[in-house]
């Protein structure tokens, strides 16, 4: 699993200080502080970034907004993000409210607000609100990565390293290359999530990705993925294997 | 002889005149008789003018009327009053052949037959038809007396007598014309008389009996003498100027034609007479339509006054009703800013007395922050190191307490002011409660105050963020302060009902009695200082909570007793689409 790489667009230090301490603290990756509008732009499009964290005042002006509206603009670039900001002014808001998903934080915050807020902007961001604080769900899927909550900070798994993926109960067990854990989902939901092109199922409990499979053994009901992991086929799903250009 | 001849003219058409002047006024009874089929027929429009015409000798009138009769009409009757309406206007109007025909035209059952048979009897005698005249004539005399009661007998007589004069028939026309001037006589219709013996006097003078014509001349002009007819006056003074001219006395005769003349002037007289009065009456007739077209004018002039008046007083009336009701309007209006004037009013004293009691506290804080911190040098200067521990909290607690307030100010001044930013989500009850109640920890740990929270975390509510944070910590705030040491705090979550989620904020602080809850209970009420001067605030934070629960449509309860504790109930709405 690795860590949530964060960028923070503010312009006075000692805030600056104060949440880069509490992230890092958290296990979150500090990508880089920017303080001005340009230096925010250059930060963002140079590295990987999974949330940003903007100040609305860079300077005195609503630079913050300005930025927001310029990575909102690249389709692909998009980000979750969240806004910071002292002043609860509706003219502000009205404006900000416009670069949607829109979230934000008021100065004076405390650590649990700030990873509260985290959470939100990546939940609202994928349009699967209400998962981070539910009982039965812990992950956020997202194009490339899954966003998992583990001991109250997320954490980030990027999709093309899992080999499979195993359901035990209200469970699933991600199997990459390097580890093994469990996250809360409900397979019929994880599924949907999942790109069909690259995951399948082949057996009740089990989710393959398919660019991982090294050898499909039809009559022991088995398949082979890289890293010699075995996975059950069952009948009912033989189906999948139709899909694949099959040399006799 | 020349002289007889032209007497013997004159007489015998002023004899005629005198018998159709007789003529024009048709009598009473067949007046009468023609209203009463006026009645009869009252539905044939044109039969009825044409009978009034004819009754007011309007002849040109009757004719349109009565032709336009015949053309609609089949009933014999009406048929033959037309007919004879139109037969008496040609006659009158002097058209005898037409009037001839149209007496011809009416039927033998017509009840004025005798009447038609005069008339056409005239109408013989007029063209000098004598034999035919005779003849209608004889037929008239022999009906009796009661079936020609309107008309004249003698003057039947008397037109019998000139056309047998006429023909020279001297013994008939002798035995006719006395028998008239009997009847005449027996009448004393004088100007009748004098006709019928001018006319015998024509008679006997036309058979050269001068000794029998002369008595009756000489009669005629004395009668003449007590009439007012002109023309009979000339013809009985003329005649006897004749005589008397045949008689070579010539003085006489003088006399006679003087007297003739005299008369003819007087005819003359009268006539210009006729034509001076007939000037004024149509000199009279202008000025009537003069007065007439200045009534007129002046009656035009009294509608376009009356006019003017009407619409002036509509437009008066219009004009009253728009002022009434911008009066009313006004005094609407009026009241309306005077409630709020003293709504104003009162809000101004709220927001005064707040001034007052916020600078009051903040001023205390910072004097006590001012004294912490001449301590706090007093005892840097002299190492009193566990001094200095001490002193450093209390000023933090200071400073957050002024910080509260500043905040709730702050946010009570956006609230009012409609500048915050507010916007209802969906929130996930837990989580809020404890970024809240992060802050209030090491304050907590501090009282030693046993602090549990219980809100479950299946709980969302409908609710602006921020503002349920400051309720939160507003409560949260208010337990802290009014707990004792040791005491015991606990928030847990109530989910009673579809709509609301109820969360319970408890402790067991000094609680507070009936009336103070229910003041605090109650709207827009500023809770001034009273006992507890330290603990009681201004009561801002109060009103700011009640303010935010209500524009995030909850509910706030209280319940609480004196020195066990108090019970803060937040009903807030739940987010419906989540379960």
């Amino acid at each position: 699993m690795d860590n949530i790489n964060v960028l923070i667009v503010e312009d006075t230090p000692a805030e600056s200080d104060a949440l880069v301490k509490v992230l890092t603290e958290n296990n979150y990756n500090i990508v880089g502080v920017a303080t001005t509008h340009q230096e925010a732009l250059t930060l963002f499009y140079q590295n990987t970034i999974d949330i940003v964290v903007i100040d609305v005042f860079l300077d005195g002006k609503p630079d913050g907004i300005t930025f927001a509206e310029t990575i909102n603009i690249v389709p692909d670039g998009q980000k979750p993000f969240v806004f910071l900001t002292s002043s609860k002014d509706r003219q502000i808001f009205e404006r900000a409210k416009l670069t949607k998903p829109f979230s934000f934080l008021l100065k004076p915050f405390n650590e649990l607000e700030i990873l509260y807020a985290l959470e939100m902007a990546v939940e609202k961001f994928y349009e699967q609100t209400n998962v981070f604080h539910s009982e039965d769900q812990n992950t956020v899927v997202s194009r490339d990565s899954l966003f998992i909550k583990k001991n109250k900070v997320l954490k980030k798994v990027q999709i093309k390293d899992i080999l499979y993926i195993e359901v035990e109960d209200r469970y699933c067990n991600i199997i990459t290359d390097a580890e093994k854990f469990v996250i809360l989902i409900s397979l019929t939901k994880i599924i949907q999530l999942l790109d069909v092109a690259k995951f399948c199922q082949t057996h009740r409990n089990y989710i393959v990705n398919l660019s991982k499979i090294e050898q499909i053994n039809v009559n022991d009901n088995l398949i082979i993925l890289k890293g010699n992991h075995k996975v059950t086929l069952s009948d009912k799903y033989k189906d999948f294997v139709k899909n694949f250009r099959i040399l006799k | 002889m020349l002289n007889v001849r032209l007497l013997f003219f004159t007489s015998l058409i002023n004899s005629i005149f005198a018998f159709s002047q007789q003529k024009k006024d048709e009598s009473y009874l067949f007046k009468n008789q023609i209203k009463f089929s006026v009645v009869k027929f009252k539905n044939e429009v044109n039969f009825n003018k044409a009978a009034t015409f004819f009754i007011e000798k309007n002849w040109d009138s009757t004719l349109v009327y009565s032709m336009r009769q015949i053309t609609l009409t089949k009933n014999i009757e009406i048929l033959d009053y037309c007919h004879y309406f139109r037969g008496i206007s040609f006659k009158e109007k002097k058209v005898i052949n037409e009037s001839e025909n149209e007496f011809k035209r009416i039927s033998n059952n017509f009840e004025f037959n005798y009447r038609v048979k005069n008339n056409l009897g005239e109408i013989a005698l007029e063209k000098k038809e004598f034999k035919k005249a005779l003849k209608y004539f004889y037929e008239i005399e022999k009906l009796s007396n009661t079936l020609i009661y309107d008309l004249k007998r003698s003057i039947v007589l008397h037109n019998m007598g000139l056309c047998y004069l006429h023909l020279r028939d001297f013994n008939q026309s002798e035995k006719y014309l006395f028998k008239g001037a009997k009847l005449q006589e027996v009448q004393k219709d004088t100007s009748l008389l004098i006709g019928s013996y001018i006319d015998i006097a024509n008679l006997y003078y036309e058979q050269y009996k001068d000794a029998q014509a002369i008595p009756y001349f000489e009669k005629a002009y004395q009668l003449s003498k007590k009439v007012k007819f002109f023309d009979l006056k000339i013809a009985a003074v003329l005649n006897m100027a004749v005589v008397e001219e045949n008689k070579k006395n010539f003085p006489l005769a003088l006399v006679y034609r003087k007297e003739y003349e005299a008369w003819k002037d007087s005819l003359n007289d009268q006539n210009k007479v006729w034509a001076i009065a007939d000037l004024e009456k149509k000199f009279a007739v202008k000025q009537k339509q003069k007065e007439v077209n200045v009534l007129a004018a002046e009656n035009k002039a009294k509608k376009a006054e009356r006019n003017v008046f009407l619409i002036s007083s509509v437009l008066l009336f219009v004009l009253l009703g728009t002022g009434v009701y911008f009066y009313r309007q006004k005094i609407r209006s009026n009241k309306i800013i005077l409630a709020q004037k003293n709504e104003l009013d009162e809000l101004n004293a709220t927001k005064d007395k707040l001034f007052s009691i916020v600078s009051h506290d903040l001023r205390s804080s910072v004097n006590a922050l001012k004294v912490s911190n001449s301590k706090l040098l007093d005892n840097l200067e002299s190492k009193n190191y566990t001094e200095l521990d001490v002193l450093l909290h209390k000023n933090s607690s200071i400073a957050s307490g002024a910080y509260n307030l500043l905040d709730n100010l702050l946010n009570w001044a956006l609230l009012q002011t409609q500048q915050g930013y507010f916007y209802r989500e969906s929130l996930h009850l837990t989580s809020i409660v404890q970024h809240v109640e992060y802050n209030y920890k090491p304050l907590m740990l501090n009282k030693n105050i046993d602090f549990k929270s219980n809100v479950s975390a299946s709980d969302y509510v409908f609710a602006d963020l921020d503002s349920l944070k400051i309720i939160i910590r507003n409560f949260l705030d208010n337990a802290i302060k009014f707990s004792k040491e040791n005491g015991t705090i606990s928030i847990y979550s109530r989910s009673a009902s579809e709509d609301f989620c109820y969360l319970v904020i408890e402790d067991t602080g000094l609680g507070m009695n009936e009336a103070t809850r229910k003041e605090l209970l109650k709207e827009t009420i500023l809770l001034s200082k009273k006992q507890n001067d330290d603990i009681i605030g201004t009561g801002l934070g109060m009103q700011l909570c009640k303010s935010l629960i209500r524009k995030n449509e909850g509910k706030l309860d209280i319940e609480s007793e004196e020195n066990v504790g108090t019970r803060i109930i937040i009903a807030l709405p739940k987010f419906k689409n989540h379960g």
